[in-house]
C-alpha cells in the first residue's frame, strides 16, 4: 500500500468516529511511515496517543498487506509511560483502533502491578504493543535472551518524556534505548513531550549522539493552544492579611462559592500535609460537603486513589484536594475548575495543572490562584504574564550518572552477559555519557568486577565475573535476584504501611514521622483522625479516633524553589512597582504594602539591588533581595556569610525564602565593607562554596540515592525485613567510609557534583552574582522591619554559619533530653 | 584529648577511639569491633573499600602501643560474621600483641570458641571482676557496675535554629557505662539521655562531656 492509501485508512476511521485529525497527527503519521525518529510536542488530551499508535499500526499494515487474515507474531512496539496509572487508558485507546481496523493486533501491559502469571504468559508470547514503565523495560533487559524478544521491534514511544528527562529515570531510558538500537534493526524512536523550554535538547537526549539518528529526526509541534485564564483570589480586606504562614486557610470561605458553582473542582496544594489540612478544614467548616469531597496524594493507598479517580470520572465528587499526584496523565472530563493554593513556583507546573480542567471548544481553562501570603499575589501577577508570553522552564538532563550506569551494566551481566568492547560505544553514544573517558569506563568495570580499582590479596568480592572469553557475567543466583529487586532509580524514604487493627490498608507514611509517636497518640492521615495502636515490623496498626489532634502527618521532601524563568518575571513585576505602574489587579491590591515598603525603604527598580539593615531585639538584621528562589538564596547566603567571616570574626544565623535572604548577627555589619571588598564576586565561587556551605551535609543526602541505585546498599527483600539485616548498612556510614578512605571514588564525587549542579544550581548562582555586580547596590538603613523583610525574618528554619571549631561549637550546643 | 573518670575508686580513661583504659588493672576495654564486616559485605556484592578492613587492626595496634595494657578485653561482636579472610589478619595481630586477650561473646560472635582458644584467647559469656561486671549486652547485677557494648550509642546535639549534629558517645548511667563501637564500619544508635545520665561525645578526635551532670 502507498503512503497516501495508508493515511486514508486512518482518516476514514477518524471520520467514522465523527472526529477530525489534527495537522500534527498527519505530520506524525507521514514522518513515521518515512522511517523517521522524532519528538512530538503536544499537550495531554490532544490526541497524541493516536498520533503515534496509528503510525505503528499503519506501518504494520504496510509490511503485512494481508493483515486482516494473517497475524504476524512478535513485539512491534513499546510504549513507555512514567505512571502506571496511565497505562489502562492508553491500552483502551490503542486496542480500539487496532480492532476497528481488523488488524488482530494485541495490546498488553507490563508494570510492577502485572501478576506473575500474566508476565510468564507475555514471556512466551509478547503482545504486539507493550505498554510499560522504564523500570519494567530494564527488567526485560535483565532476562536471558532479551534480544530475541526485541528483534521484531519497530518503535519505542516514550510518553511524557519531559517528566523523565530531568531525572535519573531519563538516564535509565537513554541506556535502554542505546541497547535497543543495536538489537532492533528497524527501530524508530519517538518521544512525546509537553512544552518545555529546551525541546530541542530534549530531542537530542532521547535520540542520543548517534549522527544517523539525529539526521533522520523531526520535531513536530502541535499548534493546538489551550487558552488559560488565571483568576487571583484577592482578599477583600488586605490589612487582615497575614505576612507569613503557608496554608492560606483564612481564605477558605472564598473558595466555597467556586466549588459550589462548578461540577467538579480540583484543589491543588504544594505538599501532602497541606492537602491533609485543607481537606480537614473544608469539612470542618462545611460539613454539607461530607461525602462529596475527597483527597488524593501519593501516600494514600492505591485502591483509594483509584476510587477517587473513578469517582471524578463518574461526576460523583464535588471537589478533590490533591497534590502533584494528579498533575499528570488521565483526563478527567467532568473537571471544570482548578484552584491552586500557594505559589506553584514554576510556570510549566502551573499550566499543567490549569490544563487539567475540561475546556469546551473555544472556552479557556480557568484556574483560580489562592495566595498563602501577600507577596504571593505578585507571583500571581507574574504567572499571568508568563502565560501570556509563553515563557517555559527547561528540564535539565543528568550527565555522567555513574550510579545508573553501574546498575545498567549489572543488569546486562545478569541476562546475557556483555563484552565491554561492544557496549562501550553504545554508552558513549548516549547524551548522558557522551563525555565519559576510557578511564572512567574502566573504573566502572573494575567496580563491578573487583569492587575496587586494584586486585586485593585474598579478596572475596563477588558480583560480576569475567569469563575466559572476556564476557562480563553474573554467575551467582543470589546476586542476580538481589539485583532484580533493586532495579530502578526512585529511592524512597523508609516507608511504613498504615493499617487498621481490624484489617484494611490506608496508605504509607515515612518511618521517621511514625518513629516519633507512641501508642495512643493520634494523628491526621488520609483525611481521618487515627490513633496509633502499635508498631509491628514495618506496619503501623491504627484505629479510628474521635479525639481532636493538631498533629497532621508530614512528609520529607521539600518545598520547590522558584524556577529561574519564574524569578525573572517576578523580578520584573516587582520592579514595575518602582515606577508605580500598578497595572494588574493583584498589584493594585498590594498598593498599601508597596507604599509602606517605600516609606521604610525602597522598591528596587531595574538595575537596583536592595540591601536593608535594621536592628530589633533579636539583633542586627541584614537583608538582601536577589529574587532568585530559595536554593540560590541558600547558597548565596552562606557564601556571603563565609566571605564576611573572613573579614571579621562573626557568627551568623541565616534565613531565606524565594525572594531574598537574611544574615542575622549580634554585632553590627558594615554593608559598605561588603561592597568595598567585592564580596559578590563570582570568582573562586566553587572553592568558597565548598568551604562555606555545609556542602558535605548536602552531598551526604544525595549520596543516599546513589548508594542504592549503584547497588551498594541493598534495601531488602519485599515483606522480609529481618532476614537481610546482616547485609544492611546505611548510606551515611558508606559516605563516611568513602570520605575517610577512598575520596576519589567516582560515586562519592558524583554526590558532590549533583549537589552543585542540581541542588545549589551553581550555574544559576553564578549568573545571579554577575547580575548583582552589574547592578547599583542600594543600602537602606531602616528604622524597623520592612514589608519585604517580614516573611524572611520571621522564618524559624534557620541555619548557622560560624568559623569556630566544631568542638567549641559543640560546647555551646545542648543535648536533646528526654522530656 | 581523653577524659578520665572515677568509678568506685577505680580510674577509667575514655579514649577518642572508643576504647576505655582501666588504669588499676592496666586493661583495655573495647566493644563492637565488627571485624570481617567489610569482607562480608564485599562477598555479597557491595563494594566497600577493602582497606577499610585493615584500618581496624591498625587502630587496635596503635592503641595497644599507646597504653601498653596487660589485658585487652573485647566486649563482644569482635567478628561480624563467619570466618573470612580477615581472620588471618586477626591471627597475626594476636600473635604480635603482647597483652592477654579476652572476649566476652556477643550476638554476632558465631565463630566457634575453640578457634579463639587455639590463639590463646579466653572466651567468657560475662565476667565479674572487683565489683565490675563486663558484658556484651547492657546488664544489671546487684552490687556491680556494668561495662557493655552492643548498642553503638550515639547522641544528637541541638544548636540554635534547626541545627542538629550526631556523634558516637560513651553513655553512662548510675550503674552502667556503654561503650561506643570501636570498628570503623559500624553505625550508631541515637539515645535520648535523661537528666541523670552522663554523656561523653567523641568529636573530631576529642572526648567531650556534653551532659549537664
Amino acid at each position: 500500500m502507498k503512503r497516501s492509501e495508508l493515511i486514508s485508512l486512518a482518516e476514514n476511521w477518524f471520520q467514522s468516529k465523527n472526529w477530525k485529525s489534527f495537522p500534527f497527527q498527519q505530520k506524525t503519521w507521514k514522518a513515521f511511515l518515512d522511517g523517521k525518529h522524532g519528538l512530538l510536542n503536544a499537550p495531554t488530551g490532544s490526541g497524541k496517543t493516536y498520533a503515534l499508535w496509528v503510525s505503528i499500526v499503519l506501518q504494520y499494515i504496510k509490511e503485512n498487506p494481508d493483515y486482516k487474515t494473517k497475524h504476524t507474531k512478535g513485539l512491534k512496539a513499546i510504549w513507555i509511560t512514567p505512571l502506571r496509572a496511565l497505562s489502562v487508558e492508553i491500552q483502551q485507546a490503542a486496542q480500539r483502533f487496532a480492532n476497528d481496523l481488523e488488524t488482530g493486533l494485541t495490546v498488553g501491559i507490563r508494570t510492577g502491578d502485572t501478576p506473575q502469571s500474566e508476565r510468564a504468559k507475555q514471556k512466551r508470547q509478547m503482545p504486539d504493543l507493550l505498554i510499560t514503565t522504564p523500570e519494567s523495560l530494564m527488567l526485560l533487559l535483565a532476562s536471558k535472551g532479551y534480544e530475541k524478544t526485541f528483534k521484531t521491534l519497530t518503535a519505542v514511544v516514550v510518553d511524557e518524556w519531559h517528566e523523565l528527562l530531568g531525572s535519573k529515570r531519563g538516564v535509565q531510558m537513554e541506556l535502554a534505548l542505546s541497547r535497543l538500537k543495536t538489537v532492533s534493526k528497524e527501530l524508530r524512536i519517538w518521544g512525546i513531550s509537553a512544552t518545555i523550554g529546551n525541546l530541542e535538547e530534549a530531542q537530542d537526549v532521547l535520540l542520543g549522539m548517534d549522527p544517523e539518528f539525529r539526521k533522520n529526526a523531526v520535531l513536530i509541534k502541535s499548534s493546538e493552544k489551550k487558552k488559560i485564564e488565571v483568576r487571583s483570589i484577592i482578599p477583600e480586606k488586605m490589612e487582615t492579611f497575614p505576612w507569613r504562614g503557608h496554608l492560606g486557610l483564612h481564605l477558605l470561605e472564598e473558595i466555597v462559592p467556586i466549588i459550589k458553582a462548578s461540577k467538579t473542582t480540583l484543589i491543588f496544594t504544594n505538599t501532602r500535609s497541606q492537602s491533609e489540612i485543607w481537606f480537614q478544614k473544608i469539612l470542618e467548616k462545611h460539613p454539607e460537603f461530607a461525602g462529596e469531597i475527597a483527597m488524593h496524594h501519593g501516600s494514600i493507598g492505591k485502591d483509594t486513589r483509584l476510587w477517587v479517580e473513578q469517582a471524578i470520572r463518574n461526576e460523583s465528587l464535588k471537589a478533590v484536594v490533591a497534590t502533584s499526584s494528579l498533575d499528570l496523565g488521565v483526563d478527567f472530563a467532568p473537571v471544570e475548575t482548578i484552584i491552586q493554593i500557594g505559589g506553584p513556583k514554576g510556570i510549566a507546573k502551573f499550566l499543567q495543572r490549569a490544563g487539567r480542567s475540561n475546556h469546551r471548544p473555544g472556552e479557556p481553562s480557568v484556574i483560580y490562584f489562592l495566595p498563602t501570603h501577600a507577596l504571593e499575589l505578585v507571583e500571581a501577577s507574574a504567572l499571568k504574564r508568563a502565560v501570556k508570553e509563553e515563557v517555559m522552564e527547561d528540564r535539565i538532563p543528568y550527565l555522567l550518572s555513574f550510579d545508573v550506569l553501574i546498575q545498567y551494566l549489572v543488569t546486562l551481566a545478569i541476562s546475557n552477559g556483555f563484552f565491554p568492547k561492544e557496549i562501550f560505544p553504545e554508552i558513549k553514544s548516549t547524551f548522558c555519557f557522551q563525555g565519559i573517558t576510557e578511564e572512567q569506563w574502566n573504573w566502572c568495570l573494575n567496580f563491578i568486577t573487583l569492587g575496587s580499582q586494584s586486585l586485593q590479596a585474598y579478596d572475596e568480592y563477588k558480583k560480576v565475573e569475567v569469563t575466559e572469553e572476556g564476557l562480563f557475567k553474573v554467575e551467582s543466583r543470589q546476586i542476580a535476584m538481589m539485583h532484580r529487586l533493586s532495579i530502578g532509580t526512585i529511592v524512597s524514604d523508609s516507608m511504613m504501611l498504615v493499617k487498621y487493627v481490624s484489617g484494611g490498608f490506608i496508605g504509607t507514611i515515612e518511618e521517621w514521622f511514625l518513629s516519633k509517636m507512641k501508642p495512643g497518640d493520634t494523628f491526621v492521615f488520609a483525611g481521618r483522625t487515627l490513633e496509633l495502636v502499635r508498631l509491628r515490623q514495618m506496619q503501623a496498626q491504627v484505629r479510628k479516633s474521635s479525639k481532636r489532634t493538631a498533629k497532621v502527618v508530614s512528609f520529607m521532601g521539600g518545598r520547590l524553589p522558584l524556577s529561574s524563568q519564574m524569578s525573572k518575571i517576578l523580578r520584573e513585576e516587582l520592579q514595575s512597582e518602582a515606577d508605580h505602574k500598578r497595572n494588574t489587579p493583584e498589584l493594585k491590591a498590594l498598593s498599601h504594602i508597596f507604599d509602606r515598603q517605600e516609606k521604610e525603604s525602597i522598591v528596587p527598580g531595574e538595575n537596583e539591588f536592595l540591601i536593608e539593615t535594621f536592628k530589633t531585639r533579636e539583633g542586627y538584621h541584614t537583608l538582601f533581595y536577589p529574587f532568585e528562589g530559595r536554593f540560590v538564596h541558600e547558597a548565596m547566603s552562606s557564601l556571603l556569610a563565609y566571605r564576611i567571616s573572613l573579614l571579621v570574626p562573626i557568627t551568623f544565623s541565616l534565613a531565606y525564602n524565594d525572594y531574598g535572604f537574611e544574615l542575622l548577627s549580634d554585632q553590627f555589619l558594615d554593608v559598605q565593607n561588603v561592597i568595598d571588598n567585592n564580596l559578590f564576586s563570582s570568582e573562586y565561587l566553587f572553592d568558597d562554596l565548598q568551604k562555606s556551605l555545609n556542602a558535605t551535609e548536602l552531598a551526604r543526602r544525595k549520596f543516599r540515592d546513589i548508594a542504592v541505585i549503584s547497588g551498594m546498599v541493598f534495601q531488602g527483600y519485599p515483606n522480609k525485613v529481618i532476614k537481610t539485616k546482616h547485609l544492611q548498612s546505611n548510606s551515611q556510614l558508606l559516605f563516611d567510609v568513602f570520605r575517610d578512605y577512598e575520596p576519589d571514588n567516582l560515586l562519592y564525587l558524583q554526590a558532590y557534583r549533583e549537589t552543585f549542579e542540581h541542588q545549589l544550581e551553581e550555574g544559576r548562582l553564578r549568573l545571579a552574582l554577575e547580575r548583582i555586580n552589574s547592578q547599583k547596590i542600594i543600602w537602606k538603613q531602616c528604622k524597623k522591619a520592612t514589608p519585604f523583610s517580614f516573611p524572611i525574618i520571621t522564618d524559624r528554619l534557620r541555619e548557622k554559619l560560624s568559623s569556630e571549631k566544631l568542638a567549641d561549637r559543640i560546647k555551646k550546643m545542648t543535648l536533646k533530653l528526654m522530656k | 584529648m581523653q577524659i578520665t573518670i572515677e568509678i568506685s575508686q577505680n580510674h577509667f580513661s575514655l579514649h577518642p577511639s572508643g576504647a576505655i583504659f582501666w588504669e588499676e588493672k592496666a586493661m583495655l576495654l573495647i566493644a563492637d569491633v565488627h571485624l570481617g564486616k567489610v569482607s562480608h559485605f564485599r562477598k555479597h556484592g557491595s563494594a566497600i573499600p577493602a582497606h577499610v578492613a585493615y584500618k581496624n587492626l591498625e587502630k587496635l595496634t596503635e592503641i595497644a602501643n599507646q597504653f601498653q595494657p596487660k589485658t585487652i578485653c573485647f566486649l563482644g561482636d569482635l567478628f561480624h560474621s563467619k570466618l573470612n579472610e580477615e581472620w588471618q589478619d586477626f591471627e597475626k595481630w594476636v600473635e604480635y600483641t603482647k597483652a592477654g586477650v579476652i572476649l566476652i561473646s556477643g550476638n554476632h560472635d558465631i565463630i566457634p570458641n575453640y578457634l579463639y582458644e587455639d590463639l590463646g584467647i579466653r572466651v567468657y559469656d560475662e565476667w565479674v571482676l572487683d565489683g565490675f561486671h563486663l558484658t556484651h549486652h547492657p546488664s544489671e547485677l546487684t552490687g556491680t557496675f556494668n561495662f557493655s557494648g552492643h548498642v553503638h550509642p550515639g547522641i544528637m546535639m541541638k544548636g540554635v535554629g534547626r541545627h542538629f549534629l550526631k556523634f558516637p558517645c560513651f553513655y553512662k548511667t548510675e550503674s552502667q557505662l556503654i561503650l561506643p563501637a570501636f570498628g570503623n564500619f559500624t553505625g550508631k544508635y541515637i539515645l535520648t539521655p535523661t537528666e541523670m545520665d552522663e554523656v561523653f561525645a567523641i568529636v573530631e578526635g576529642e572526648v567531650i562531656c556534653v551532659s549537664k551532670k
